[in-house]
C-alpha cells in the first residue's frame, strides 16, 4: 500500500490535491480554535452557507464563484459582527434566520441554474482531485494570512479568546482583531469551497479545536493539536477516498470525526476533572 | 485639595425605549473610594460601564482631565480597570491562572511585542498578595468562584490603573470567602495608589475602607454623600422600599431586614 502511495505521488494531480489537502486542512482548523473557543459554531455555519450560496450566485451570473462566495460572507460578517456586540438581542434566532435564508438563495439558485449542476453540486460537496492552480495559490494565500495573524497577534488573540470585555478593558484593540477574524473566516470559507465544499466544511471549522480541546490546556499546543488533527484528517480522507474511490470531503469528514472520537476517549482532561469531582473539597464547594 | 479625576455632566443611557441612567451628575475625586449602591435595575452596572467605555451614553463624561466616549484610546482604557462580577470561563478553556492574570498586561505591552519575565514576575507578585499564587500552573476554568475572583483582581492590578471598577465583585460567593475578598479589596486600596467604584446591593458586604456612597433608584442619583450617613434605617428603607433597620455593633452598622 505504501508503493502505491508513493506511486500516485508521482502523478501531478494527486500531489497537486495533497498540497490542497495540507492547506486546507491548517486553514479550518486554525479557523477551529476560535469556533471553538469563542462558542461560535453558528457563525461558522452561517459563514460557510454564504459562501456557498453566494458561489452558486455567481455561477448563475458568470462571476468567479470564489469571488462572489467571499463577497457574501462579507456581508454577513457586516451584519454578524454588530449582532454579536449586542446584548439585547438573542443572536440564535437571528442566525437561524440568516442561515435558512442563504440556504433559500442557494436552492433557487441551483433550480434557476440552466447550465450543468455538476459544478454547483461540487461547490456542496468539494472536490480535492480536481483542482485548479488558481484555486490552490488563493487558498495558499489566504492560509499564510491567517497563519500569520496567528502567530503576530498570538497574545492579543489570547486575551480575546480568554474575554472580548476584559481584553478590550486592558486596552488591547479587541474589536479589530474580533473584525478581522470574521473576515478571515469569509476567506477561509470561500476558498475551501472547491475543496471539502460549503456544506461538508463546517465539520472542519468544529472537529479540530474539539479535537484540541480534548487534549491540551496550553493555548499554544492547542493551535497545533488542532491544525495538526486538520492536516492529519484532510490528508488520511484523501487516502481512503483515493483507495476506495470514494468522494473525497466524505472520507474527510469521517476521518476527522474519528480523530475527534479518540481524543475524547483519550482525553486527559475528562480524566482529571472527573477525579476532582469523586474528591470534593472546601474549595470546590464554593464554585 | 484632591483632583477630581472623574466628573460626569448629565449623563444618560438610553437602550431602545427604556431609560437605563437620566441624567447622572457626579465627581470622583483622586483616591476615592465609592460605593454605588441600589436595587436591582436602578443603573449601578450601565453607570460603570459608562465609565469603562462598554456602553454608548449622552453628557459629558471628564476622565483624567479630559472629554471621553465610549470609544476610548489604549492609554485611556489602561487606566481604567475593570473586575466583572463573574469570570465566565469553559473549564477546559485552554488558560493557566499565571497566563490569565498577565493578560492584564498585554494593553500596556503592546502590539508585536512579547510578555516577558518583568510581566510574570509581576503576575506572580499579585497572585501572592491575593493568596492564590500556589495555583498559578493550574487551568483557570478549573478555580473555584472565589479563586477565579482573585486571579480577575490580580489581573486588574497588573493593568496600573488609576480607577478600578468592581461590579458586585463578592455575589455569588460564600459568606467566608466573600469577607476574604472584600479584606483582600481593602489591602489593595491600602497599598496601590487607587480610585475605586464599587457597585453592589448588599450593604451588610461593604468594604472598611469605602468612605463615600451614590445611590441610584430608577436610574436617577438618589443619594451622594458619607457612608454613614447613606446607612440608615430611613434612606435604605425609602431607597429599596422594603422596611429596614440598622443596628450598631462593635463599631460596625449592620443592616437588619426585619
Amino acid at each position: 500500500m505504501v508503493e502505491q502511495i508513493l506511486e500516485a505521488l508521482t502523478y501531478p494531480p494527486i500531489q497537486r490535491a495533497v498540497l490542497a489537502c495540507i492547506l486546507c486542512g491548517a486553514s479550518c482548523a486554525l479557523l477551529s480554535v476560535f469556533v471553538v473557543l469563542m462558542r461560535m459554531p453558528l457563525i461558522g455555519v452561517s459563514m460557510s452557507h454564504a459562501a456557498f450560496a453566494g458561489a452558486v450566485v455567481g455561477m448563475l451570473l458568470d462571476v468567479n464563484p470564489f469571488l462572489s462566495g467571499f463577497i457574501l460572507c462579507l456581508l454577513t460578517a457586516a451584519v454578524l459582527g454588530p449582532l454579536s456586540d449586542r446584548t439585547d438581542i438573542a443572536p440564535e434566532n437571528l442566525l437561524g434566520i440568516l442561515l435558512s435564508f442563504l440556504m433559500g438563495i442557494a436552492f433557487l439558485g441551483m433550480g434557476i441554474l440552466t447550465k450543468t449542476k455538476a459544478g454547483a453540486l461540487n461547490l456542496m460537496w468539494g472536490s480535492l482531485l480536481t483542482l485548479s492552480g488558481g484555486d490552490l495559490a488563493v487558498l495558499a494565500i489566504v492560509t499564510g494570512i491567517l497563519a500569520g495573524f496567528v502567530i503576530l497577534f498570538f497574545k492579543e488573540i489570547r486575551a480575546v479568546l480568554f474575554n472580548r470585555r476584559l481584553a478590550a478593558s486592558g486596552g488591547v484593540p479587541e474589536r479589530l482583531i474580533y473584525y478581522a477574524l470574521l473576515f478571515l473566516t469569509g476567506a477561509v470559507v470561500s476558498s475551501n469551497l472547491a475543496t471539502v465544499g460549503g456544506l461538508l466544511i463546517f465539520a472542519l471549522l468544529v472537529q479540530p479545536g474539539a479535537t484540541a480541546m480534548q487534549l491540551t490546556y496550553n493555548l499554544k499546543s492547542f493551535f497545533c493539536i488542532s491544525t495538526a488533527s486538520g492536516i492529519l484528517a484532510c490528508v488520511l480522507g484523501l487516502v481512503v477516498s483515493y483507495f476506495f474511490d470514494i468522494p473525497s470531503g466524505a472520507s474527510v469528514i469521517l476521518v476527522s470525526t474519528l480523530l475527534f472520537t479518540l481524543a475524547f476517549v483519550f482525553s486527559p482532561k475528562r480524566r482529571t476533572t472527573t477525579l476532582k469531582k469523586r474528591k470534593p473539597s472546601y474549595e470546590n464547594e464554593s464554585r | 485639595m484632591m483632583q477630581d479625576i472623574l466628573t460626569l455632566n448629565h449623563v444618560t443611557v438610553r437602550k431602545q425605549k427604556s431609560l437605563l441612567l437620566s441624567g447622572i451628575d457626579l465627581c470622583v475625586a483622586q483616591n476615592d473610594f465609592v460605593g454605588v449602591i441600589g436595587p436591582n435595575g436602578a443603573g449601578k452596572t450601565t453607570l460603570l460601564n459608562v465609565i469603562g467605555g462598554f456602553e454608548k451614553f449622552t453628557g459629558d463624561l471628564f476622565l483624567f482631565g479630559k472629554t471621553e466616549t465610549w470609544r476610548r484610546s489604549r492609554r485611556t482604557r489602561l487606566r481604567v480597570g475593570y473586575v466583572p462580577q463573574h469570570l465566565q470561563i469553559d473549564p477546559g478553556f485552554p488558560i493557566l491562572a499565571v497566563e490569565a492574570v498577565i493578560t492584564g498586561a498585554i494593553g500596556r505591552v503592546g502590539l508585536f511585542r512579547k510578555t516577558g519575565k518583568p510581566e510574570r514576575k509581576e503576575a506572580l507578585r499579585l497572585m501572592d498578595m491575593m493568596r492564590v499564587a500556589h495555583l498559578a500552573d493550574r487551568p483557570l476554568g478549573q478555580l473555584s468562584g472565589g479563586e477565579k475572583q482573585k486571579v480577575s483582581l490580580a489581573r486588574a492590578i497588573l493593568q496600573k490603573p488609576d480607577i478600578l471598577l468592581l461590579d458586585e465583585p463578592t455575589a455569588n460567593l460564600d459568606i467566608a470567602v466573600q469577607k476574604e475578598v472584600l479584606n483582600l479589596i481593602d489591602e489593595i486600596s491600602e497599598r496601590e495608589d487607587l480610585t475605586i467604584l464599587y457597585v453592589t446591593h448588599d450593604f451588610n458586604m461593604l468594604p472598611s475602607r469605602m468612605g463615600r456612597a451614590v445611590m441610584l433608584k430608577d436610574s436617577v442619583k438618589y443619594f451622594d454623600g458619607g457612608i454613614r450617613e447613606a446607612l440608615t434605617g430611613d434612606m435604605l428603607s425609602r431607597l429599596f422600599e422594603y422596611p429596614l433597620e440598622t443596628f450598631e455593633r462593635n463599631g460596625r452598622r449592620f443592616v437588619s431586614y426585619g
